[in-house]
């Protein structure tokens, strides 16, 4: 019973959290939209009217689009889902989204597991086979990796016309490596130890002590795998044409697309903190 | 094993180093200077790594764009640090803490073409460093402020604190005195990680075109060569500056 009172207060206050983070996002995106070049020029057609009109348009354009009301106005076009046009493109934001986000999805979904099991791989054997051999071995292929931007590594495979995902697995794999490789430091205690002795099996060692213990810092080991693979995607889809969402924010970024950029800041800031808040969830913290 | 591997790293961070300081006096050529009558030429005795599209000297570039890319990161790093340190000590509240979680929130590299988008894009070079390396030390603030926002609540909640503020210390006095002492060991370590991760993601920005602007030559603006396979066949040297840039940054692991 105390349980899940617990479990609900805990629930009630990351999604507290969840919509302040998601709401002041949004009024940083706004004041964006907002304060960005041109928002409050007069269209051509109206510049022939007389000063003292213009002036008298110009004062009522300032009061109507002052922070908080643009704000307001925002927010409550964004709740029914249009979170206006594309300067840019002429297509409404939300329609870019959804025609988008599915890309990015597959292309961060099997780069992060493609990350997980290949520095999981490494890091395991590195741990299990307790050759220093191995373990230089992997710690240099995990150096090497960090030591390239992941847009580089995507041109390669680009060019090969190997799989992207898998350059960003190998973006990643060094994250996922040097955090398993600690969490997995475990088994070289004395008591692993001795249980290898007596005959217990890789698996069952695996699978009942050691992921068992680490299983809250691997939970957030993904949360941060997942925010780490949509930076990386940002080059990777922008640079091999890949049209994604990453390739979008920048297309947005260079035409100065305000709207576009605040969907997409809203989304992003969205998708990020449910991940953190879901993750604080199951560890329980 | 360990020791020649540091020794090793330090001594081709030293070597970067002073190739990037002297680079006027090493350079064959300005990084600007054009050669119009050979463009995209082949290593040779003049041009030891060959010339770009637009007839400019590789070598000279590679060396400027050194001297750009190892400098400049470490001071982007600085006023990341020092952003961190003074928001997290003048606010242990609410309002900073959530302006912290909401920066975390965004991948960083998004944060920055946000941020980089508000200004104006065509700038002249030397404003485009500024930018660029300014940008990065603004929008890099929230992972040390974290570290040093939960750091400086252990230090408040500590015996010794208490002691210092009944002994009628000002506050200033303990900060500097007393707090800095525990908070510099914070600073170096977050300086060393965030210097490798702003020159990659220098190297990343300017692939992107969101960089140093040319003519000035960087590490990030170098990289945007590889983009097109078939000269890097001809002329291998394209490659110099990724292999330079790894050089650096295994190098800063090790030592790290």
């Amino acid at each position: 019973m105390r349980n899940k009172s617990a479990f609900t207060k805990r629930l009630a206050s990351s999604l507290i959290a969840l919509v302040c983070v998601v709401l002041a996002g949004g009024f940083l995106a706004a004041a964006l939209v907002r304060y960005s070049p041109g928002f409050d020029s007069i269209p051509e057609d109206l510049l022939h009217i007389s000063p003292t009109a213009l002036q008298a348009l110009r004062e009522e354009r300032a009061s109507e689009n002052s922070l908080p009301r643009f704000y307001a106005r925002y927010l409550k076009a964004a709740v029914q889902g249009d979170l206006g046009i594309s300067e840019s493109l002429r297509i409404p934001v939300t329609d870019l989204i959804r025609d988008r986000a599915p890309v990015t999805a597959l292309l961060i979904l099997f780069g992060t597991a493609g990350g997980w099991l290949l520095g999981g791989l490494l890091a395991w054997a590195a741990v299990w086979t307790r050759r220093p051999a191995l373990e230089a071995f992997a710690f240099s292929i995990s150096g090497l990796l960090l030591a390239v931007p992941p847009a580089v590594l995507a041109l390669a495979f680009f060019f090969y016309e190997a799989p992207l995902s898998l350059a960003l697995s190998l973006a990643l794999l060094p994250r996922v490596f040097g955090t398993m490789r600690a969490l997995l430091d475990c088994y070289a205690s004395p008591a692993l130890l001795a249980a290898r002795a007596r005959g217990t099996g890789p698996f069952t060692i695996a699978t009942r002590y050691v992921f068992r213990v680490a299983a809250p810092q691997l939970i957030a080991l993904l949360g941060v795998a997942l925010v780490l693979a949509f930076g990386s995607a940002i080059p990777i889809e922008a640079l091999c044409g890949v049209p994604g969402l990453g390739a979008l924010a920048l297309q947005a970024a260079i035409a100065r697309d305000m709207p576009l950029l605040c969907g997409l800041a809203l989304l992003i800031t969205f998708f990020v903190t449910f991940i953190h808040a879901a993750g604080e969830l199951v560890i329980g913290e | 094993m360990k020791k020649i591997l540091r020794s090793a790293a330090l001594a081709v961070l030293l070597a970067v180093l002073l190739c990037a300081l002297f680079a006027p006096a090493i350079a064959p050529y300005d990084y600007s200077r054009q050669f119009r009558d050979v463009p995209n030429a082949p290593a040779s005795h003049q041009f030891p790594m060959g010339t770009d599209d637009l007839g400019r000297d590789r070598l000279s570039r590679l060396l400027y764009a050194t001297r750009i890319s190892i400098f400049l990161a470490p001071a982007a790093a600085l006023i990341s640090i020092l952003i961190a340190l003074l928001l997290s000590a003048a606010s242990q509240g609410g309002a900073v803490s959530g302006f912290t979680t909401l920066c975390l929130s965004l991948p960083w590299i998004f944060l920055f073409i946000v941020l980089r988008s508000v200004l104006p894009l065509n700038t002249r070079p030397l404003a485009s460093i500024l930018i660029t390396f300014g940008l990065m030390g603004i929008a890099g603030w929230a992972w040390p402020a974290r570290i040093f926002t939960a750091s400086i609540r252990q230090m408040k909640q500590s015996g010794w604190l208490l002691q210092a503020r009944a002994s009628g210390i000002s506050n200033p006095r303990i900060a500097i005195a007393h707090a800095w002492p525990h908070l510099r060991a914070i600073a170096v370590a977050q300086f060393r990680i965030l210097v490798p991760a702003y020159i990659l993601s220098e190297a990343s920005l300017g692939l992107l075109g969101l960089g140093v602007a040319e003519p000035l030559p960087s590490w990030g603006n170098l990289l945007a060569e590889l983009q097109h396979p078939a000269r890097v066949h001809d002329n291998p040297w394209l490659l110099a500056p990724l292999a330079l840039l790894m050089m650096v940054m295994i190098s800063l692991e090790v030592l790290a």
